[in-house]
Formats: structure tokens, sequence, C-alpha cells
């Protein structure tokens, strides 16, 4: 502490307030507007037409949102003509994943011309930041996240493990060719 | 002695040094796929074209050697257009199948695309098909689409291994490798094909589709199937050995390593024991080395006879440790020989004695004598031992003469049992602590030949495991007795302090970088 004493300097602010007439000192009349208001807003926001309301929130999940085209969503695993898995486990989307989230188990595969596939294909996506660079990484179209769908509560932790089959649920024919055009 | 100037770097080499080896010395790439330092050199693949001033055509530099005054050039605008065709008719036919070929990461076809070609395929017509996955051989498989037909497999079976399974089936763009009728690429150092296949042609049975080569920490180590002592890199993933694989050393292994030795990367895994057992309970270390410790002195004041199975699978770090061990804790000079079988020597680089650290086990324990396993049954069986210290759980014993260990251990009062591994042995034992692999710990070895050589820490060691040397030094200092180590260079500097004749044979770790692969 120092020895001298600082002056006081607080400025004191007189609030002027304006004077309420004697309607307005009942209450009685602004109660009801202030009523009006809030009925105005019930009916307005209870119509039908969603588009007409004023509300901003959504009556999720009777009520979908809609999604930018480009929104990162679940994830899906692509599929081959024959609906078997794209995917050859090259592992490129699970070396880039920066949450280290994908693991996969790559085995030999029957049929000699796809030779390599994932036999274990699982995403944690509790851990996954929906950062999109497996989506990048994949040299085969066989991983993306334009499912549109986000990715919706677990009640366990197990259930955020998503493995294969799940993933190539919700999978669908891709444009490329697998295999480069000159194959 | 030849002088010539390369890219403008002046360097003087042997006569008869090819134009591609007095580059590298000089500090200069050339890129190159069918040479290989270690084969004979048939120029096939035309990666490694230079310009040689008064030339008139561009010179294989793998195949032509120095000659004085001679000027090369390995960058000119020649040589560029040049390499660029060799990669477009490389990939002509190639598969590029990247994401699902081993190779990817460390493939030399990937590498020199990106260093020496980055250009677009022009290619509009459709591929040539061959075989995919072909057994060439039990531990080998082959691509015949990856292969770029540089030979080095086949120059391989006829110059190292001299047993010529392999040859070029078919001509032009049908070519292919094949075996023999009737062979299979089935030799005891068959899987060496895959580390000299520049791209992805051959590959490991064990290691095909495990993980990426990409994801591999690598660590220098030493190959601990026999006492040849080969060097390897150790490939290791998320504290998991994957795979060995050679690592050059001209005085031990050169370029190779047998194909048994390669597979023994699994025996680092395998039934691992995880925690210390007293009488079947597990127990924590501070516990079992009290315990071991009170039943240790006990039996030492008692004057009791203790008998110490020295293991020649121990590092020489651990081994001086196991010789203070019996003189200052123990005072007993009942030593018995552990360790694995001999096996069959083959000539080449497998040895007959299947422990790598025999000579180094002697150079540690100097003028000790140790007594043969066998002596130590006989003297179980007549109730000569009352305490058994084993470090390791491998008998150099055959089957019969191990179950009648087995049933001899009843006489002994009490069994201390040091291994790495879980087994009949361990389940026999009152007291088993567990210890480390090679991959766990770093140390030396001394190979058949006397030369000692290092090998690093590859990855922690599992669950509760703790080196050889570590387990006794805590049971010592239980029992009043401090080694006074502080690190590993404090072993090192003494383990092989013999006073006369100075060790010759015990050199430092010895080896050099090849400077062309
Ligand atoms: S979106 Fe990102 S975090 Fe999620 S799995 Fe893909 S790479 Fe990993
Ligand atoms: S990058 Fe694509 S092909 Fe490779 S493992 Fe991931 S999903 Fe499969
Ligand atoms: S050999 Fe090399 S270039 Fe060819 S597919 Fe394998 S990694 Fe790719
Ligand atoms: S299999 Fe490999 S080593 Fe053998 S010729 Fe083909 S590319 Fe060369
Ligand atoms: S021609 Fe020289 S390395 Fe192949």
């Amino acid at each position: 502490m120092s020895a001298k004493k600082t002056e006081n300097t607080v400025v004191v602010r007189k609030v002027v307030r304006r004077k309420m007439n004697f309607a307005e000192r009942t209450y009685i009349p602004e109660f009801a507007k202030g009523l009006a208001v809030t009925m105005r807003q019930f009916f307005k926001n209870s119509q039908p037409n969603v588009e007409k309301r004023d509300t901003f929130t959504r009556m999720y999940p009777e009520e979908k949102t809609v999604y930018p085209d480009r929104y990162r969503g679940h994830h899906r695993l692509m599929l081959r003509d024959d609906g078997q898995v794209r995917c050859v486990a090259c592992m490129c989307c699970s070396t880039v994943c920066p949450a280290n989230c994908i693991h996969i188990t790559a085995a030999e595969h029957d049929d000699i011309s796809i030779e390599k596939y994932p036999s274990v294909f699982v995403i944690d996506e509790l851990r996954c930041i929906m950062c999109g660079l497996c989506v990048d990484a994949c040299p085969c179209d066989a991983i993306r996240m334009d499912s549109g769908e986000h990715i919706q509560p677990f009640g366990e932790r197990g259930e955020a493990f998503l493995n294969r089959d799940l993933l190539m649920s919700k999978g669908s024919l891709s444009m490329a060719v697998q295999g480069g055009e000159n194959g | 002695m030849a002088k010539a100037i390369i890219d403008g770097t002046e360097i003087e080499v042997d006569k008869g040094t090819s134009i591609l080896r007095a580059a590298a010395d000089a500090g200069h790439e050339i890129p190159h796929f069918c040479y290989h330092p270690a084969l004979s050199s048939p120029a096939n693949c035309r990666m490694c074209l230079v310009e040689v001033e008064g030339m008139p055509k561009l010179m294989p530099s793998c195949y032509t050697q120095v000659s004085d005054n001679m000027v090369v050039h390995t960058k000119s605008e020649r040589v560029i257009k040049a390499q660029k065709a060799v990669l477009e008719f490389i990939l002509i036919n190639h598969p590029v199948d990247c994401p699902i070929c081993d190779q990817a990461g460390e493939c030399k076809l990937q590498d020199y695309y990106i260093d020496y070609d980055t250009q677009d395929s022009r290619l509009r017509s459709q591929k040539q098909n061959k075989v995919k996955a072909h057994a060439i051989g039990p531990e080998v498989v082959y691509d015949g689409e990856r292969c770029i037909l540089c030979t080095r497999c086949i120059r391989f079976c006829e110059e190292v291994t001299e047993t010529a399974e392999l040859t070029v089936v078919e001509r032009g763009d049908r070519a292919e490798i094949r075996t023999f009728p009737g062979k299979s690429l089935d030799n005891d150092y068959s899987v060496c094909v895959t580390d000299i296949c520049p791209v992805g042609a051959l590959t490991a049975r064990d290691f095909r589709f495990k993980t990426r080569v990409w994801l591999l920490t690598s660590t220098e180590s030493v190959c601990t199937g026999c006492s040849q002592g080969c060097n390897i890199h150790l490939d290791h993933f998320r504290n998991e050995a994957q795979r060995y694989r050679p690592r050059f050393n001209a005085e031990v292994n050169d370029y190779w390593m047998c194909d048994s030795g390669r597979l023994s990367y699994k025996e680092l895994h395998a039934d691992r024991l995880l925690a210390p057992v007293i009488n079947g309970a597990e127990a924590n270390w501070y516990e079992v080395c009290r315990n071991t410790a009170n039943k240790l002195t006990k039996a030492v004041e008692a004057e009791k006879n203790i008998a110490f199975v020295v293991s020649p699978q121990a590092s020489c770090e651990d081994l001086l440790i196991a010789k203070r061990f019996t003189d200052e804790v123990l005072k007993t000079d009942s030593l018995y020989l552990g360790g694995k079988a001999a096996g069959k020597a083959d000539g080449f680089l497998r040895q007959a004695d299947n422990n790598p650290n025999r000579r180094g086990m002697e150079a540690v324990f100097q003028d000790r004598a140790f007594k043969p396993f066998s002596d130590l049954i006989e003297e179980i069986k007549s109730q000569k031992v009352d305490v058994l210290y084993m470090m390791g759980s491998h008998v150099p014993v055959d089957a019969d003469s191990r179950a009648e260990f087995l049933n001899a251990l009843s006489n002994v009062e009490l069994f201390i049992l040091q291994t790495p591994t879980q087994g009949d042995l361990s389940e026999m034992s009152n007291i088993s602590l567990p210890s480390c692999t090679h991959a766990e710990k770093s140390g030396t070895f001394v190979n058949f030949d006397g030369i000692a050589q290092v090998f690093q820490q590859a990855f922690a060691p599992k669950d509760g495991a703790l080196a050889d040397g570590e387990i006794l030094t805590r049971i010592a200092k239980r029992m009043d007795v401090d080694f006074g180590y502080k690190n590993l260079s404090e072993i090192q500097d003494t383990m092989f302090n013999i006073p006369e004749p100075p060790p010759a044979e015990v050199a430092e770790e010895t080896q050099t970088e090849p400077s062309a692969e």
C-alpha cells in the first residue's frame, strides 16, 4: 500500500426518468398491451404455414433441417456395382485423420481383381471432428460425408463405433471408375 | 585410379568403378532399378542413362566404367528426356494400384515418378492384364502387372542363393517372372527378393496387407535367430513388431537375412508373461523382489546348493549383472548353460548355434566354467540342487531330456525363473519374473565371429516386464548388494574388461551405410 491516499474519482451520474402519466401508473392498460403482443406472436407462430411464422427454432426431429449441399454429415462407405464395398483398405484416410478415429483391418479378397478389402472398418464418431480430410484423402471415392444426415446422439459409448456394414448401408454407387479409366 | 568429372565434381576412383557408384561417391544420385550393389549388372532397365562427353549415345551408368578424363552429365536435357521416356515406358502397362500395393511408400517407381517424371499418362489404350497375387513360393506372392522386369529377383536366386528357381517367360509386354517347371521359390532366403524388388511385384506373404509402411517406425536391431546376428531394421507400429528387414552390414550379413530369422519377430509377442507370479498368484515387483530376496538370503545363509542357469540369449549387459549376481549375491559357482538347442548351419548366413550371444557370454564370464545342462538334470535328479535360478525358459536339450527335467523339478526346493514367455516351465516355477525381449531394451550381442553389435530399444516393455539385468539388480538391492550402475553405458564400459590379452575380436560396432542400393 502506498502511503499517500488517492483522491476518490468516482463520477455519479443521475438518470432522469420520464414521468409516467396516470393511466400508466395504474399498469392496467399497459398490462393489456403486453398481453396483446404475446397473444399476437402466439397465434402467428402456431399457424400451420411454417414459412409465415416468426420463429428461429425448429421442432426437431419432426421438422427436418435443410443442410447446405456441402454439409459434412454422417460418414458413408460407397459401393461397387455389385454392392460390395469400394474401399480397398489403403489406409490413407486413417493415416490422415487428425482425430485418429478410423480403424481398418485389411484382408485378402477371394476375387483376385479386388485383391484387398477392409474386413473391419470402424469410425469412432464421437472422436471424429468432422474435418472431412478422410474424404479428401481417399483415392477410390470410397468414403464420403455427403449423406446429409448429422450424427444422432448416442446413448452409450459403444454405439458411437460405426462399423462397416452400417456405413455401407448409407452408401451408393460412385461415378468414378474403379482402378482408373485405362485399368 | 581414374579421374573423372561428374556434374562438375572432380572425383578419383579405382579403375573398374561404374559411373553410378562414382557419382554416388561424388554426391550425385542416379536413379536405377535393375542395378543392385550385391548383384551383377545386366543394364536392362535403362533408368540410369547418363551423358558422357564424346560418346554418341547415352550410356547406362550402372555398367559403364569410369575411364580417365571422362566428363559425365547426369542432369542434362538429353538425360532428363531419356529418364521421362523410360518411366513412361515402364508405366505403359503398370497398373498403378498403389492403394492396394504393399510397396507404396517404399516404392522406387513411385519415388522416381515424383522425382523425375510427374507427367500425365498419354496412354489411351487398354493395359495388358497379367497374373495377380500368384503364389510364386510359400512365402512370396508375385504380381505380374506391377513387375518392371528388372530381373533383380532372378539374379538373387542365381548369384546369392545359387538355387536358380526364377526366370522370365514370354516376350515383350507379355513377359513375366516365373519359376522353372516343377520348382517353387522356396529357398531359405526367398523373402529377400521382396526387399530387393524395387516395386510391389514381389511381396512377403507374412507382411502382406498387415499395415502400411509409412505407419512403421524403424529401429536398428539385431536378429536373434542364430549366432550370425544379422543386422536388421525392426519395423514396429504401436508397440508391436510388424516385420524384420535386413540392414546392410558388409561384415555380417551383407544385404540379406534368412526366412526363419525374418519370421522370428513373432516370438516377441507370443505367450508373454505379463506380471510377476509367486506360487501361482500375480504379484507386483515390490512384493516379488522382497519375497525372492528373503528366500535367497535364507538359502545363502543356510549354505544350500544354488544352481544358476545362464542364458546365451541374454545381452552382454544383462550377463554382466548376472555374473556379479552369482559372484556377490548368490556366492555360487555352479553355473549351467541355458539357451536354445543347436540347429543346422547352411553354409551361408544361418549358423548351427541358435543363441545370438554365446561369444558375448564367454567374453563377459571370462574364465568361469559352465556345466552342460544335462549335468543339471542329473544333479536335480540326485537331489543335489536345492535352489534353481534360471534365466530364460529355453533349454538346450531334446524333448525327452526336457520332459525329464520337468519331472525332476519337484526335487528342487525353490525354482525361480526369469522369462519373457509363459509356458510349462513358468507354471512349475515358484517365482516367475517377466523379462523383456531384445526389442524392449538396448544392449549388445557378440556374434559367432566375435563382432559386438549394439541393438536399440524399439518400444516400451510389455506390461510389467523388466530387463534381465534390472530384475537382478532389484533383487540384489533387497539383499543389500548395490551393483552401482547408473545407466547402460556404465555397464558397457566394464563388461568386456578382460585384463590380458585384449579382446581383438570384440571390435566396436562396424557399420557403413550402403552408398547405393
Ligand atoms: S472427418 Fe476428419 S476426424 Fe472425422 S473421420 Fe474423417 S478425417 Fe477423421
Ligand atoms: S482412403 Fe478410401 S480406399 Fe483407402 S481405406 Fe480409406 S476409405 Fe478405403
Ligand atoms: S509398385 Fe509402386 S507404383 Fe506400382 S502400384 Fe505398387 S506402389 Fe504403386
Ligand atoms: S519381380 Fe520385382 S525384382 Fe523381379 S523382375 Fe519384377 S520388378 Fe524386378
Ligand atoms: S540399366 Fe542401369 S540400373 Fe538398370
